[in-house]
């Protein structure tokens, strides 16, 4: 049950025709679980928590550096040495004090991945490392949660939609680790990556439009363009090869 | 008979590419040597050092994944390659 305020405060999204106080409803008791509260973390959880999905868990072991602020933009100059998931907190819940913000400084490790994920509806990629990346995977896989995949290289980004039983998971793309590097970027780039993986989250949740499952979306900002091309199930892959699922929605 | 290849944009900058260029070949391997020829480089790029195709490079053919038979795949004349690069950052 929506209140005469969040009518109010999301009366332009509730406008939207699939939407509706139904989708509204929707998000308002969604959880949803972001790992990763850098680049992709910000954009992703600023958009979910102004449309009023119920609870958002956002995880990040790591401290502010002033390296982040040209992309990380809940955090500021202030904020500099301060843990990241307290910064988000902060700056979310004055965003949108109506919903639930829990953040975890924890490492997301094999021991522990499980026990954060539980009780959450979905989760969405937002780290800088792939072997954690793989961890979020196989869990999504487990647990049979959708896996919403982003990632950013310069002006580049790339995301796509991990259903599992439905589409290729995330090992299926990445067969091979591409080596840990400092990685290049600048704040647009994730800007706009992270801003499509909250799309797709919102269109998830609320069951409107047609996701990214299968399809991997390619952006170029130098160039401004996007290209899409379909990711294909690798039938030896270790980590979905024989997964027998189903369609969960929220 | 010819194909069009996109080559990613680190590839672009690294060799002096434009982003597509069209190459004859019945296979991307066929195709690879006639780019090789004109930007030299780019095998160097895409092969590891036992030959076989760079893990952190994905190609896909008419927008399809071309795996696991990447530079052996038949490719027929209007064909499009392209060749897309793995990354990670957050």
């Amino acid at each position: 049950m929506l209140s005469e305020h969040e009518l109010e405060k999301y009366d332009r999204q509730i406008m939207i025709k699939g939407f509706g106080e139904e989708g509204q409803g929707k998000l308002k008791r969604a959880k949803v679980f972001i790992a990763g509260a850098g680049g992709l973390g910000c954009p992703i959880s600023i958009y979910l928590a102004v449309a009023g999905v119920g609870k958002i868990t956002i995880v990040d072991h790591d401290k502010v550096a002033v390296s982040n602020l040209n992309r990380q933009i809940l955090h500021w100059d202030r904020d500099v040495e301060r843990r990241k998931v307290e910064s988000a907190k902060e700056k979310l819940e004055g965003l949108n004090p109506g919903i639930q913000i829990e953040g975890i400084e924890e490492t997301i490790t094999e021991g522990n991945v499980s026990e954060l994920v539980d009780d959450h509806d979905l989760i969405v990629d937002a780290m800088d490392n792939v072997l954690t990346r793989y961890l979020l995977n196989r869990t999504a896989l487990q647990k049979n949660i959708p896996l919403f995949h982003g990632a950013v290289y310069g002006f580049e980004g790339r995301a796509t939609t991990i259903i599992p039983g439905e589409t290729p998971c995330l090992r299926c793309l990445y067969r091979e680790a591409p080596p840990l590097a400092k990685v290049p970027v600048v704040g647009v780039a994730p800007a706009v990556i992270g801003c499509i993986q909250a799309t797709e989250v919102i269109k998830y949740i609320v069951g409107i439009g047609e996701l990214l499952a299968g399809r991997l979306l390619i952006y170029d900002g130098l160039s401004l363009k996007f290209m899409e091309v379909k990711v294909g199930k690798n039938p030896d892959c270790q980590d979905c090869g024989h997964t027998v699922g189903y369609i969960k929605r929220v | 008979m010819s194909v069009k290849i996109r080559i990613p944009p680190i590839l672009q900058e690294l060799l002096g590419t434009p982003d597509i260029v069209e190459m004859p070949g019945c296979n991307f391997r066929e195709c690879l040597d006639e780019l090789e020829i004109q930007f030299p480089g780019i095998k160097g790029q895409l092969y590891d050092k036992h030959g076989h195709l760079n893990g952190i490079y994905d190609i896909y053919v008419n927008d399809e994944s071309a795996y696991p038979n990447e530079l052996s795949k038949p490719l027929k004349d209007g064909d499009v390659v392209s060749i897309v690069m793995l990354y990670m950052g957050g």
